[in-house]
């Protein structure tokens, strides 16, 4: 399978302004490149900048400086809305604390993005990604009706929905005991094979990190690539 | 979306409940108080007109105009004739002057007439070739039977009634002489109407009101010289008053609600927007624009206002039937039924109310997509100055629909203006005056701490009860004032009779005889009638003057009445105080409103011409009446030395009873026959009957404010919900107990209470002045009262209903709490 360059970040800096006044340096010059298929890790310590890099790489965030493309469209210069459509169907999302949308039931959870998209046959789309995370006797169920462990599999099923060339994970096992959160990166692993999408997995797990590609450390606001 | 699905969405939404709760309870508050207010208004109308026997008079020197009665028949509108000329019948060889009133088969088109005919009771006018007598005429003819001849010019009638109640006593209660009731076919046969006879010719109009309204704007544009129109609103002086202040207290009222209904959707809109705002983030890394976002969101809220008009309209509805079944009693069957403009009234409320959600509908497009990762960012940033007009806009809307007043309409809009900007300006330096108070111990700390954690929420908070509080104590206040001053204005013992055409050399006998009688009088005034001829020296012309009334007013003679003193209800508002020093020359006093119509203020020099003779002097002030008090009051009133040489008679008002009246009668028929006694205790009662129906719809659209007032403290508790739900979830779980958590919440909620009540106490004072001064004219000062209520019950009832809607959060686990973030 030919390789494509989904994420490329050059020189990428961002600093905001600390309560007192002076200027807060989070990242320093950060350069990286995701590839098709490729599975990422970004590890570092709690406050290290993880999440700000994810949220800049997804475009839910602009850079201080520096260049980031995402699926090679340049962020500079889009605004919120461009940057959305951008996203649409492309990109997948799973978050630590699952952010299902506490009205719907988890099938409209899962069809969510399908709909957003214009997928046609929307449901049944998404009634096999539930069925696929074993979660088919819970279609009707609220997000308060589910354990911690379902809600997040529902998170699963929704971001693999429409095959998303990325998909970014923010510590997705941050919420559940060991032995949940195994199933749910066996499964995150499993639905990411088969889809073939690029993952950019943010943890400080280190075991967790190991199962990808590739390894980055962030420390000091730089990034280094450990393996 | 299936009704499941509607009730499992609003399940787990509670914000879009609250709105619907919102939207239905204003909408309900707006619906009921709106068309019980057009009921009552309808039905005072009613009474007003059936007070002229009409809902429009057309009252013309010459015979009434054909095409009047061709556009009447177009319009499919209730007509009738009448025509009204002193003459004179003879008795026992001796003239008795009489005002014969000629109606035709129709009258009364409004009220009823009330007659004895023999055994019978008739209520219709009378038939060819007879009379009806008024009960002064059987005591001038010494009659106490029926039946007698009467001629009449070149008729020959038979007494055939005698009037116990006639709706439109004459056009004045200055027409004192003995009334005979005839036939208008008679009349016009009489030979007595002619181009020298002081005949009024009047027709009558009866019919649905924009009928009415599209008839008086057709026949104004016609009127010939010399007539006038009459509407219920003009009728009466005395009548109009009370009319006008009831209805302008409705109004008020109404607005109240619908305003408070704005601002508690403005609250739980604010609610909504915070709790879609984490939905909207993830939606937003999912691929959504800002703006199908808010469509999104506008949609749900549409549906949501549209639902909540429905439910609204229908409780409205229901709201107004049982507003109707307490007081509709009070207004016998003349209560019209509600019309189905009231759906489409509602939705229409609704649909302005929405716009109320824009400010906080407008951050939905400003969440960010980056809050899913970071959730300290908060919700969206302040709303945009467009969405904020916009709802000041539907603010200024809904003022204006809802009140014709235009001067009501600005108070109103300056009050609402000046409740924002004191309750965050003033609200905010009160919280910086407390913040020290934070750092101590026990539970004032704590809930002083909990008011300063978000200062921008607390001042949401409190600019919601104090309009609440403004509103409702603003109510209170000028609907206590609006009461008492009508029940002041009628007194128990108000004068019920005017005696007239007492003769100077009678005078003062029989002022001896009313004193030793015990009988209350208002005080004997000479009066004679004059034509006011010239102003500052220059000769007087009706075609001076624009204003229809002003013309009127100098075409007509006036009642001048003469006394050193003034009538004990009249206040001088300009010139010199009126005592004999002041007006060596001579001087008058003149009505307020009649100088301002006139053009005329003191020192300017007015001349009468008094049965052939000049009368001139200066104006020495002006002077305001009350001329519901039933006192005696004149427009004009010289000082007593004007009179010499006139030839004046006194007239007096007096409260009688049946025994003290039956005396008099007798005194009068022994003593003083040409004085004569003139009943007005059916207007009396007419006039006090509308007053206390006015009480009653006031008492009770005033608590429709009052649930509006506590849905708005509902909303405004609800929008600190989330924030306190994770508080008291955290103070919990550090090991408070219930008791502590709960004295602290309702130490917060007093102290926002007591803020807000005496934010509200300092805003309703000033504005129920102004209101109370401008529109309704009554005096209102500080009132202590009002501020002792606003300080307490603000404080107790914010502590009541927090308590109320915050209870369950101190019965929910805290784990379960943390766990749902």
């Amino acid at each position: 399978m030919e390789t494509e360059n989904l994420i490329s970040a050059t020189s990428v800096t961002k600093a905001i302004q600390a309560p007192d006044g002076t200027l807060l340096r989070i990242l320093r010059g950060v350069d990286l490149n995701v590839n098709s298929g490729e599975a990422v890790a970004l590890l570092g310590a709690s406050g290290s900048g993880k999440s700000t890099l994810l949220g800049l790489l997804a475009g839910l965030d602009q850079p201080s400086a520096g260049e980031i493309l995402l699926l090679g469209e340049k962020m500079a210069g889009l605004d919120e809305d461009e940057c959305a459509r951008l996203r649409l169907g492309r990109v997948g999302f799973v978050f630590q604390s699952f952010q299902l949308l506490p009205g719907m039931t988890a099938l409209e959870n899962v069809a969510l993005p399908l709909k957003m998209a214009k997928v046609r046959g929307f449901k049944n789309q998404a009634s096999q990604l539930l069925a696929e995370v074993g979660l088919s006797e819970r279609s009707d169920h609220l997000p308060i009706q589910l354990s911690g462990g379902e809600q997040q599999r529902v998170a699963l099923a929704r971001a693999f929905a429409g095959d998303p060339s990325v998909l970014f994970a923010d510590e997705p096992t941050g919420n559940l005991d060991p032995k949940t959160g195994g199933q749910i990166i066996d499964l995150l692993f499993a639905l990411r094979d088969r889809c073939g999408t690029a993952l950019i997995l943010v943890t400080h797990d280190e075991v967790l990190a190991g199962r990808c590609d590739k390894v980055f450390r962030l420390e000091d606001g730089k990034l280094r690539q450990a393996s | 979306m299936s009704s499941r699905a509607i009730v499992r969405y609003l399940q787990q939404n509670k914000a879009l409940v609250l709105l619907l709760l919102a939207i239905g309870i204003g909408v309900t508050a707006l619906t009921s108080v709106a068309f019980f207010v057009d009921r009552v208004d309808r039905a005072l109308l009613l009474q007003g007109a059936a007070l002229m026997a009409a809902d429009l008079v057309i009252e013309q020197s010459g015979e009434v105009t054909p095409q009047w009665q061709e556009r009447a028949e177009q319009l499919d509108l209730q007509y009738s004739y009448q025509v009204s000329f002193p003459s004179v019948i003879f008795h026992n060889d001796a003239p008795v002057l009489v005002q014969v009133k000629a109606v035709d088969e129709n009258y009364p088109l409004r009220g009823t007439l009330k007659v004895s005919a023999g055994q019978d009771q008739v209520d219709t006018g009378p038939e060819r070739e007879q009379a009806y007598g008024s009960q002064t005429l059987f005591g001038a003819l010494g009659l106490d039977q029926q039946g007698r001849q009467i001629p009449l010019g070149n008729l020959v009638l038979t007494l055939a009634g005698r009037v116990n109640h006639e709706p439109d006593i004459g056009g004045s209660l200055f027409q004192f002489a003995p009334r005979l009731m005839i036939n208008y076919q008679d009349a016009l046969e009489s030979g007595l109407l002619t181009a020298a006879s002081r005949a009024r010719y009047r027709f009558l109009l009866a019919g649905p009101a924009d009928k009415i309204g599209q008839y008086r704007r057709w026949v104004e544009a016609r009127l010939p010289p010399g007539s006038r129109i009459m509407s219920v609103e003009n009728a009466r002086p005395e009548m109009r008053l009370a009319l006008e202040r009831g209805r302008r207290f409705l109004d008020l009222a109404a607005l109240c609600a619908s305003l408070l209904a704005g601002i508690a959707i403005m609250l739980s809109a604010r609610q909504y927007v915070n709790q879609a705002t984490d939905a909207v983030a993830v939606m937003r890394t999912l691929g959504m624009t800002g703006g199908q976002a808010l469509y999104h969101h506008f949609r749900e809220l549409l549906g949501t206002v549209l639902l909540g008009a429905a439910l609204g309209v229908g409780a409205g509805y229901l709201g107004q039937e049982i507003l109707y079944l307490l007081v509709g009693d009070w207004f016998g069957e003349q209560l019209p039924p509600p019309g189905l403009r009231s759906i489409g009234l509602g939705f229409s409320y609704a649909l302005i109310l929405l716009l109320f959600s824009l400010p906080a509908l407008m951050r939905i497009r400003q969440i960010s997509p980056l809050r899913v990762l970071r959730r300290d960012l908060g919700s969206a940033d302040a709303s945009t100055l467009v969405s904020w007009l916009v709802a000041a806009g539907a603010f200024s809307l809904l003022v204006i629909w809802q009140v014709e007043d235009q001067s009501l309409a600005l108070i109103m809009l300056s009050m609402v203006a000046g409740v924002v900007l004191v309750s965050i300006g003033l609200g905010w330096l009160l919280l910086l005056l407390i913040r020290p108070y934070k750092g101590r111990g026990g539970s004032l700390g704590i809930g002083v701490a909990a008011l300063t954690r978000n200062t921008g929420l607390t001042l949401w908070q409190i600019m919601g009860f104090t309009m609440g509080i403004t509103m409702l104590l603003l109510l209170a206040l000028v609907r206590t004032d609006l009461l008492e001053t009508w029940h002041d204005s009628l007194p128990a013992r108000a004068p019920n009779h005017f005696l007239i055409n007492v003769q100077p050399a009678e005078k003062a006998d029989l002022q001896r005889w009313l004193e030793s009688k015990q009988i209350p009088n208002s005080g004997m005034y000479a009066t004679v009638r004059g034509r006011l001829t010239h102003i500052r020296g220059k000769s007087v012309d009706p075609s001076d003057y624009q204003e229809e009334r002003a013309r009127r007013l100098v075409s007509r003679e006036f009642s001048l009445g003469f006394s050193n003193t003034l009538q004990t209800d009249n206040e001088i508002v300009s010139g010199a105080p009126w005592k004999p020093g002041v007006f060596p020359q001579g001087g008058f006093s003149v009505e307020v409103k009649l100088a301002e119509r006139l053009g005329i203020k003191p020192g300017d020099s007015l001349t009468f011409n008094v049965a052939g003779q000049p009368l001139n002097a200066e104006i020495v002030n002006l002077r305001t009446v009350s001329w519901d008090s039933f006192n005696v009051n004149f427009f004009v009133q010289g000082n007593a030395s004007l009179k010499s040489g006139l030839p004046t008679a006194y007239i007096t008002s007096l409260y009688l009873d049946e025994n003290s009246r039956a005396a008099l009668v007798r005194k009068l028929a022994s003593d003083y026959p040409a004085a004569s006694l003139l009943d007005v205790r059916p207007m009396i009662d007419r006039i006090r009957q509308v007053m206390d129906k006015g009480a009653m719809a006031v008492e009770s659209v005033f608590l429709f404010t009052l649930l509006a007032a506590v849905l708005v403290t509902l909303s405004a508790v609800q929008i600190s919900r989330a924030e306190r739900a994770r508080e008291i979830a955290i103070l919990r779980s550090l090991g408070a107990s219930r008791q502590l958590v709960m004295s602290n919440m309702l130490i917060e909620f007093g102290l926002i209470g007591l803020i807000s009540g005496g934010l509200g106490a300092l805003l309703a004072n000033i504005t129920g002045q102004i209101i109370a001064h401008r529109l309704f004219d009554l005096a209102s000062g500080f009132n202590m009262v009002l501020w002792i209520t606003g300080l307490a019950g603000g404080a107790l009832g914010m502590i009541v209903v927090g308590y109320f809607a915050m209870r369950s959060l101190l019965n929910t686990s805290p784990m379960h709490v943390l766990q749902s973030r």
